[in-house]
Formats: structure tokens, sequence, C-alpha cells
């Protein structure tokens, strides 16, 4: 008989915004079940919007995550809109699509890196991160910074592409394209890869639409699902894309998918650079938003994000929900866990697009034959403040 | 042909170049031009009409006595450089600066006061 | 496209449903009571072009609380509305019928003091080890100040 043991893993995750901790119960090699404990970085954002005024709150939904802070802004600055009743104005969409992409480019790079560096490929890793760097170059030279780029306001966006610009983008996205369909190359024959990734962390088409998967994940599982074909927000609807699915399931097919979106993202650019119209770029909105409520869906880099927004007419929201992308995939991702081999663990959760720094801090306890020494987080937290208390 | 691979001709390349980064401090690379940092106030100008103050998403603008005799204290550890108090400022009194080297050793240094 | 669907679900849902309305293009809010929901839900997911669900939001309106179901179509959003009395916050599970449930189910449970029958899981999933019973940090009656003075009390 197997004994099972438990493997307490996390909640150290530097770039996540949920640092999670994972309790595998693994038989030998393989796992038997997961346990998933979120909040260690819960920082009441939901409950701090509700104290500070419509304008405010960009800069603080801009911060909810480092790698999406667009895709947040927009999707909250399309719900204010929405109760204000205002219309932007057509050059602010085509922006906010432009750099919706921009992002999504960035964001996808950074993503094959880290899947890279899981698989102990560190080579990829520091080459897609070098050209990661072209994207945060063009997104520092429009907004003047390079994550949280502070473009979205309400009623618009805040600064301009000129021409000038235009010329550096096409240079950088031509290099971009390139770098991308040799990346793709890479990972089609790479045989390091290829073992790796191929049948890992299978998630079947009826799994991840019973457990709401989103986003690369959902269509790695062959699931055209996108909210911006679905229901086309900014200037989405003036450009035609593809939705790229691949029928894999597995991880190797969510690299490939994040790599074409890469590769159509880049095509997207030039089609919104060429038909950006001329005009202003923000309207003046007044401070009280009046009553009423509205739900706005944006596709992030991850997976698609929904802001609910409810207004009581003050300058204040009364609530305001956000659901990251991350938060819809980990039932997904519990389920991808279970069966897979230790090892390939890291490999698994970096398919969904977290971030793994916490791989190096994986500890073993046997809690069947450690019994009674084992501690629930509570007493060890228990233990910690009366050994403070007396020093 | 068996790949053994996939990107030995990229790395075999990259032996011929030099490395992409920057030795930091010896050299900087240049800051774009709409870049911000820190905001810095020509105090003359202020009528502390208390607009930056309320436009700040960090509360990092306090507003020390009133009207044309107000002075400011910024707090540079709260900024977020996003400069929407340079935006709305009707008197054009806060400008950006690219000063972005912002290391303090004493919490007091962070915060600026600029007097009449 | 929105109208052709909300036909349909008046006529599937018949005289369960306490108000329909269609707020914009792709919007449907719908009202049930609260020993409807299960039933409500069983009958919207089998509708055709169900897609996930996206989210459950917990809104605090006074004596009760509100939480929202936003199910994802393909053409349209549906946020289903089903109100809980404040002092008995008790709502049977959908677990069971999505199974992608769970954790928006869980998040409500520790942030507004919600229970759902049937959801297996009931240690805190969101708020820290520790953290005092009876503090449901989304209700109107925690403002910050309250919560970090009982907080600060803790730690
Ligand atoms: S730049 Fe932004 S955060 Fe900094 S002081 Fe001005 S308004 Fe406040
Ligand atoms: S907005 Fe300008 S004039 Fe008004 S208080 Fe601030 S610095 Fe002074």
């Amino acid at each position: 008989m197997v004994k099972a043991i438990d493997i307490p893993f996390g909640p150290q995750h530097p770039a996540l915004e949920e640092p999670i901790n994972f309790t595998f119960e693994v038989e030998e090699e393989r796992v038997v079940d997961v346990k998933i404990r979120l909040g260690y970085i819960h920082r009441g954002i939901e409950k701090l919007a509700e104290n500070r005024t419509y304008h405010q709150n960009v800069y603080l939904v801009e911060r909810i995550c480092g790698i999406c802070s667009f895709a947040h802004t927009t999707c909250y600055t399309q719900a204010v809109e929405e109760l204000l009743g205002v219309d932007i104005p057509e050059r602010a969409k085509y922006i906010r699509t432009i750099f919706c992409e921009m992002e999504r480019i960035q964001n996808h790079y950074l993503w094959l890196g880290f899947t890279a560096k899981a698989m102990g490929f560190e080579t990829l890793f520091m080459y897609t991160w070098r050209d990661r760097e072209a994207m945060l170059e063009v997104l520092e030279m429009i907004s003047g910074k390079r994550v949280n780029y502070g473009m979205n306001t309400i009623g618009g966006v805040r600064r301009d592409i000129t021409g000038k610009m235009v010329e550096r983008m096409e240079e950088r996205l031509n290099y971009l394209e390139e770098r991308a369909n040799y990346y793709k190359k890479v990972c089609t024959k790479e045989r390091s890869i290829l073992k790796r990734t191929v049948g890992v962390g299978m998630l079947e088409p009826s799994d991840a639409l019973n457990l709401c998967a989103v986003g690369p994940t959902l269509r790695a599982s062959g699931i055209p699902q996108d909210v911006r074909a679905d229901e086309p927000y900014a200037a989405y609807g003036e450009i035609p894309f593809r939705v790229v699915t691949y029928d894999g399931c597995d991880v190797a097919s969510r690299i490939l998918v994040r790599i074409d979106e890469i590769i159509e993202s880049v095509k997207m650019i030039r089609r919104a650079l060429d038909g950006m119209p001329q005009g202003p770029i923000r309207v003046k909105v007044p401070k009280n938003v009046p009553k009423g409520e509205a739900v706005s869906l944006v596709e992030a880099p991850r997976g698609e994000d929904l802001h609910y927004l409810r207004s009581d007419g003050s300058d204040r929201p009364a609530r305001l929900k956000v659901r990251a992308p991350t938060l819809a995939n980990l039932p997904s991702l519990r389920k991808m866990l279970k069966g897979v081999n230790i090892a390939d663990i890291p490999i698994v959760i970096a398919g969904i697009d977290p971030c793994l720094a916490c791989m190096e801090r994986v500890i073993l306890v046997d809690t069947k034959s450690k019994k009674g020494q084992a501690w629930s987080g509570e007493e060890l937290w228990r233990y910690a403040n009366e050994w403070y208390r007396e020093s | 042909m068996v790949i053994l691979m996939a990107m030995e001709d990229e790395l075999l390349e990259s032996l011929k170049k030099k490395p992409v980064t920057l030795r930091f401090p010896y050299e900087r690379a240049r800051p774009e031009d709409r870049m911000q940092a820190k905001v810095t106030w020509e105090i003359e100008k202020c009528i502390g009409c208390n607009l930056c103050v309320k436009v700040c998403p960090s509360n990092a603008i306090k507003l020390i006595g009133r009207g044309r005799k107000a002075e400011i204290r910024y707090h540079v550890g709260r900024c977020l450089f996003c400069g929407e108090c340079v935006d709305v400022c009707p008197t054009k009194a806060i400008q950006t600066t690219k000063e972005f080297e912002l290391a303090f050793t004493k919490p007091e240094e962070m915060i600026l006061e600029f007097r009449r | 496209m929105a109208a052709l669907n909300l036909n349909r679900i008046r006529r599937r849902l018949k005289g369960r449903v306490q108000e329909v309305f269609v707020q914009r293009e792709r919007r449907i809010f719908i009202r049930v009571a609260e020993e409807d929901l299960r039933e409500t839900v069983k009958t919207l997911i089998r509708l055709d072009g169900f897609n996930h669900l996206a989210t459950i939001t917990g809104v605090d309106i006074g004596p009760a609380i509100e939480l929202i179901y936003h199910i994802i179509y393909k053409d349209a959003v549906v946020s289903l509305k089903v109100q809980v009395p404040k002092e008995s916050p008790v709502l049977p599970t959908i677990t069971d019928l999505i199974p992608g449930a769970v954790f928006y189910e869980r998040e409500i449970q520790d942030l507004l003091g919600v229970k759902f029958e049937g959801n297996s899981s009931s240690s805190l999933f969101i708020l820290p080890d520790g953290w005092p019973d009876g503090v449901h940090p989304l209700r109107k009656e925690w403002t910050l100040g309250r919560i970090s003075k009982k907080v600060r009390r803790l730690w």
C-alpha cells in the first residue's frame, strides 16, 4: 500500500496578484489531490475602491495586476463610461485597442520565458525576455511608463500616438513578428520542449467548459471563446482577426496558442494603425456618476476579465467587483494537476499563466508518519506570535 | 538530419555579439521623452486652489495654508508619477522631471516641502 | 439577438422570475426568489449558447445581501440576482450544476458571510488564518476604520 504524502507548495509567487498555497497529496510520483488556499496577498482593493473617487480608482484598478494593467483599466473605464452614458472618441478607441494588443504581446513573451524556465530551458527564457524589451520600449515611448501605463482615463486616453512613433513601432513590430515565428519553430522542433509539454496537463474540452476556464487555457482545448470576438469592445468590431485555437488540450497547445496570438496581435496593431482616424482622444466627463449598474467584459492577455460596477449617484462607487482571469482558471488548474508527476507540477502551473518563482520553495512533509507534529497554518501562526511576544 | 538543438544557429551567432545589457552605473539608457518621474513645484506660481490635492490618486500632496500663501508638502514615497497633478494645475506650477533614482536613507527625506 | 434570448428565457422560466429587464444589447438582468435559485440556474444552463459562469458578485444592500450570478452566453450576459436576508444568509450551492463555481462561492462566504449549503470546504479561503469570526469585510457596517481597529488588536 502506497502512503499518501502531502506537499505544501507556495505561497510566495512574487509576480502573481494572488500568491497561492497548494497542498498536493501525492502517491509515489503522482499527484492524486490538490487543495488551494488563497489570500496571501489579498489587498482589499474592492473595499478600498468604495472609499475613493471614480477618477482615483483608475489608478487603483491599474495596480490590480502589473502585467494586465491596461486590460483592468479598460474594463473599469468602460463600466464607468456606460453608466455616464458617454461615448469616447473613435481615435481613443483605436489607441485602446492598440495598447491592449501591445500588452498581450509583452505578456505572452513574458509567459513564454517563464514557461521555458519552468522546464529548465534557461536559454529560451533569456532570449524571450530580451525580445520582450522591444515591446516595453514602445510602450514606454508612447505612455512614458513600462508597466503601469497610466494611459486610460474615464472618457478616453491620456496620450496620443504621433506619426514619428508609428515609424518606430512598425520597425519593432516587424522584429517581434519575425522572432515569434522563430520561437514557434523552436517550440515545435526542439525535442526537450516537446518531451516536457506534449500530453502533459490535459484538460478535456468538456471539463474546460464545466470548470469555467477562460482565455488561452480554454482556447488550447479547442473552444473558440474570446470576448474580443463575442462582444467587440473598443475598436475590435472594426479590425478583423482570427481567434486562435488548438485542440491538443495540453501544455504544448497552450504554448502554440500564445505564440500564434502574438503573431495575430502584431497584424491587428498594423491594421489598427492603418485605420486610425484623426480627432480628439478624450472627452470631459462629470464627477458624479448616475445611479445604476454595469457589467463590463474585456479579454485580458490571460483571459476574460469582468468588472461589475454599481453606483449610488455619488462620486464614489457603491460596489466594484473585479474577477481577474486567473481565479477563473484555478478550478481547471486543479483538474489538470490531478494525475501529473511531481516533476511536471511547475510546467502545468505555468500553463495557465501565473508566476512560478516559488518553484525553489518546495518542502516535503510526511503527514502520516509525523502525525501530531504537522501544524495547521493557524497553529503555526499562534506559535509564532507567542514566540515573538516572549522574546 | 536530426535536429540536436533547435536554437543552435542563434546561439552560435550570439557568441560574436556583445551582451545586450548595459553596465548600469557607468552606462545609462536614454530616458524616453514622455517619461515622468518626480514632480516639482514652482511655488511662486501656485494659487492654492487645492485641485492637485483632490486629483492625486495616492494622497501624496498636502497643502499647508491657504490661497497665495499656501505651501506644498509632497510625499515622494507615495507618488505614482501619474502626472495627473501636472495636467490639472491651472497655473502650470507643477512640472515633471526625469529624476527616477529616488532612494533615500531616512523616511523623512521622502517628504519634500516647497516653501515660498 | 438579445431579444431572442430574452423571450426564450421568459418562456422557459414561466412564473418563476420576479423581474426581467434588458439594460442594453447583450445585458439581461433577472431577479428570482431565494428558493427558486437552483431551478432557475438549472434552466439557464440548458439554454443554448451557454458558455460559463463568469463570477458571483455579492453586494450589501442594507437589510439584505444581493448575490448576482453573471452567466455568459455566446450572445448575451445574463445577471441573475437573488437576495438573502442578512440575519440568516444561507443559500443552496450550485457547484453540482456548475463545478467552476466552487471558488466564487467560497470567496463570498469569506467576504460577505453568506453560507452555501453543500459546498463542502468551509475553511477560510481568502482571509488570513486567525481572522476573527463574524468580520466580513465587504459588508457595509465594517468600515475601513472598524476593520483596522479589530485587526490591529489581533496582531
Ligand atoms: S504625479 Fe500623480 S501621484 Fe504623484 S503627486 Fe502628482 S497626482 Fe499625485
Ligand atoms: S493645482 Fe497648482 S495652483 Fe492649485 S494648489 Fe496645486 S500647485 Fe497650486
